[in-house]
């Protein structure tokens, strides 16, 4: 426990120094800001002119897809703003920086998180309006209660652990593969674009995949079918949360088992 | 300090296939290319030792090193770090070491050099007080102020290099490896760098662990030197004794005033080679075991007269090269 | 010959990664699957019109194969990153013109992409949807030009975007922005008949059409030949731009020095 509190005032630190350093630069920091909002919200655009024309999609309505698209970029938000590095390991490992690492008196993961922290504004921007924009839209035509807005903090943490999950196992391949980018883009950015609409829309074999093999499902999908669809009941929260805590034992033992198989660069 | 015993590495590489769909068959096969990186090295680091360690590219330096600090665990065999295996007890062994690669950094690239060091005292749970102390007296040894506020991408490669020689002491480690500290470095800042690793040994009694290939960084620091070739230690004693045993003729710089007469007779009992004569200067080569220094100059004496006389030691860089051959 | 000598050694560089490109293109089409199912989700209680919901799937699955060689290009061209290196200065300096070695570098990904990405891709989606192969060869020749010009128009426009890096360190934001527009303008995901009427118009006076809607429309025996033409001006259009904008950003590294 001390050594996590020790970390947390080192992550803590990184973050206000780099911060401080961004902030030196400030015009472009908000135009960039504001672009990569914007950016995001063109993919999001381009689907609602399509739901807003054909009146939504297997009974979702366009708020409701939006409240899916809004959970999943916010909880993606919140893991690669904590947990970047992760996500770029295959660097760490081609360069011979990941050496670096193990010389570190941390658990390697925690060495590896605070080697960088990523602001990211623009995506908090687009997933917070569209968050708002969707929320708005329920509430005000009365199908759902003010309880989803509160849930709603809860199941994008709970998502972040389960993105963060598949992320740290997917990485890890990387100890025996080396290159991992592109099944990167397989586990994190198809799965994740796939789960931003209703599994409903998929065939049965892509729905399950989606739930058991890489379970996106569980990060905005499951939840909403009861917070904003009324389905199910109370319990999907418990497995919700359940599942995310699995996910996170399961790819930690993984990460530690590959951390073994780690052959450094040669020489 | 440093005790290893035995220690064997192996790299097993899945052997590349040629031909039609080679990536897939590569992708399923088997079948691996074991390489022997570090076949059965075995010695002692006392403390305050600094100790050269050296050979040609792919000898297996930095696996060594990499097994010495935890980074990679020997196939068999067994290190110990102040009595503690760091492949164990990694986090114990790191928190006293310090590392530094000469390739890259270990500083945030983004940001000014003492944040840096804040983070890092915080990883190693150096207090405020401490810190601040390290890092004035590194100040001045190192000459940091100049770029303190300089976020680390845009430093020079020496300013660099001293900025990561801070942040490996900042936890005042008793030990310190280095790998190829001056690499790149042009010939002013590696004095200073020498300097600093000179006073670290020597006044503050730290143990250091270097490689390089820069025969002057094992000349003017290490009073020991390990030779690896092949992945096994080929020498492992003090640098004049390795000069010692391979016996490679030391150079002579003679200048006559007037020039000089060279004799066709060799004056038996002498041994020694002519490498050039271009008008007053003359040089030679001679094995200073076997022919005495006295008489040697003697001798030359009777060729003409001298007016200024050198004798360099066998170029070091040669020497590590026959030794590696 | 140098002009073939640079596409084939870009072309050739791409073989080596087989098994990774193999993960990818899947990861790629489990992207066109998403937009299908979509359209297919949508198509269950509302007409999509003309198009039909197999005539949408048809749409979807040809963009995201055109994709490859229309849109995912180099960005900028590498320029933004000989910048930084300061090997800038060189290129511009060869003999050869920048413009047309770095298009013809660009050529040689692309042919790789078009026959590594497009094409399985693609015959992924027609064995997954069971679409239909078009049967008249006009429109293979029709569908083979305005696709050549979409592949030259973005090879330009990344040109552009790559040059801007000479002026400012944050030429990645046009890269991205280009790519909002190419989501929102060129018919990536809604057939543009369909966009909202400002938009609709706005994104018939801009070249981002021409990139992915004229290719598909002609390739789904939709279009208008007409449109052809105008594929060729913005072609012509934008290699003056890209002449002039060499021309600027050669006299900015003669004085500045690179």
């Amino acid at each position: 426990m001390n050594s996590l509190q020790t970390w947390m005032h080192m992550y803590l630190l990184l973050i206000r120094t780099t911060v401080r350093s961004r902030m030196q630069y400030k015009f472009n920091f908000v135009i960039g800001s504001f672009l990569a909002a914007f950016i995001q919200i063109s993919e999001f655009l381009m689907v609602a002119i399509v739901l807003a024309r054909f009146g939504g999609i297997r009974g979702w309505s366009i708020h409701e897809v939006g409240y899916l698209v809004a959970v999943m970029t916010l909880s993606k938000t919140l893991y690669r703003t904590i947990a970047d590095e992760v996500h770029h390991l295959e660097k760490y490992l081609v360069s011979g920086d990941f050496d670096q690492l193990l010389t570190r008196p941390l658990p390697v993961l925690l060495a590896l998180m605070p080697q960088s922290f990523r602001i990211m504004i623009g995506e908090v921007m687009q997933g917070g309006f569209i968050l708002w924009w969707s929320l708005a839209g329920m509430l005000q035509a009365g199908t759902i209660g003010w309880p989803t807005v509160w849930w709603t903090p809860f199941i994008i943490l709970t998502g972040a652990i389960i993105l963060f999950s598949i992320g740290l196992a997917t990485a890890t391949i990387g100890f025996w593969t080396t290159r991992i980018s592109e099944l990167q883009t397989f586990t994190e950015d198809a799965a994740r674009s796939a789960a931003q609409y209703p599994l409903a829309i998929y065939p049965k074999w892509l729905a399950s995949f989606l739930l058991y093999a890489i379970p996106v499902g569980f990060v905005n999908y499951l939840p909403s079918l009861y917070l904003v669809k009324g389905e199910l009941g109370a319990w999907v929260l418990a497995v919700t949360t359940a599942m995310a805590l699995i996910c996170l034992a399961a790819a930690l033992r993984f990460w530690q088992f590959g951390i073994t198989k780690y052959q450094s660069t040669g020489s | 300090m440093i005790e290893a015993r035995h220690l064997y590495k192996e790299f097993k590489t899945p052997a590349i296939k040629g031909g039609r769909f080679s990536g897939v068959r590569t992708l399923f096969s088997r079948e691996y290319r074991v390489k022997e990186a570090v076949r059965d090295i075995s010695f002692q680091v006392l403390p305050g030792e600094f100790v050269g360690y050296i050979g040609p590219n792919g000898a297996g330096k930095s696996t060594t090193i990499k097994m010495l600090t935890g980074i990679l665990h020997p196939t068999s065999g067994e290190v110990r770090i102040r009595g503690l295996n760091p492949h164990r007890e990694r986090r114990k062994t790191v928190q006293q070491l310090g590392v530094v690669f000469g390739q890259r950094s270990q500083l945030w690239w983004d940001l000014p050099v003492k944040d840096s060091y804040d983070i890092l005292a915080h990883m190693y749970r150096v207090p405020a007080e401490l810190k601040k102390q390290r890092l004035e007296r590194f100040a001045e040894l190192l000459n940091l102020p100049e770029f303190w506020d300089t976020p680390v991408r845009k430093l020079s490669l020496g300013q660099r290099m001293r900025a990561d020689l801070a942040a490996a002491m900042l936890h005042d480690p008793d030990l310190l490896f280095l790998d190829e500290p001056t690499i790149g470095l042009d010939v002013h800042a590696k004095q200073g760098i020498r300097e600093f690793l000179r006073q670290l040994n020597k006044e503050y009694g730290k143990t250091i662990l270097l490689t390089t290939h820069d025969m002057d960084d094992i000349e003017q620091l290490c009073s020991r030197v390990m030779v690896i070739n092949h992945g096994a230690l080929s020498y492992d004693g003090t640098v004049a004794e390795l000069r010692e045993r391979i016996g490679l003729p030391a150079v002579i710089t003679v200048t006559y005033r007037g020039g000089c007469q060279i004799p066709v007779l060799e004056q038996p009992g002498l041994v020694y080679r002519i490498v050039s004569a271009e008008g007053e200067i003359l040089r030679i080569e001679a094995d200073l075991r076997a022919t005495g220094v006295m008489e040697l100059i003697k001798e030359l004496g009777t060729w003409g007269e001298i007016a200024d006389l050198s004798i360099e030691g066998p170029d070091f860089e040669e020497v590590v090269r026959r030794f590696s051959e | 010959m140098l002009y073939f000598t640079l596409a084939s050694k870009a072309y050739a560089r791409n073989l080596q990664y087989r098994g990774a490109h193999l993960i990818h293109n899947l990861a790629s089409a489990m992207f066109g699957f998403i937009y299908a199912s979509i359209w297919i989700g949508v198509g269950d209680h509302a007409s999509l019109g003309t198009y039909g919901i197999q005539g949408m799937v048809s749409y979807i699955s040809f963009t995201q194969a055109a994709l490859w060689v229309t849109s995912f290009i180099s960005n900028g061209l590498g320029i933004p990153q000989s910048v930084r290196t300061g090997h800038i200065s060189l290129d511009l300096m060869r003999p050869v013109h920048l413009f047309s070695h770095l298009m013809a570098r660009e050529w040689g990904q692309i042919a790789y992409q078009f026959i590594y990405k497009s094409i399985p891709i693609y015959l992924i989606y027609v064995f997954v949807f069971s679409l239909q192969l078009p049967m008249q060869w006009t429109t293979y020749c029709l569908t083979a030009l305005s696709l050549a010009g979409a592949s030259y128009l973005a090879i330009c426009m990344n040109y552009l975007i790559g040059i801007s890096a000479l002026w400012t360190t944050e030429s990645s934001w046009l890269y991205w922005g280009n790519h909002a527009l190419i989501n929102l303008l060129s018919g990536f995901f809604i057939p543009l008949e369909w966009l909202p009427g400002g938009l609709e118009k706005l994104s018939w006076i801009s070249p981002y059409p021409y990139l992915l809607y004229v290719p598909t429309s002609m390739y789904l025996e939709r279009g208008n030949i007409a449109w052809l033409g105008g594929t060729l001006i913005w072609c012509v259009l934008m290699t003056a731009v890209c002449l002039l904008a060499t021309r600027v950003a050669r006299r900015k590294v003669e004085v500045q020095g690179g």
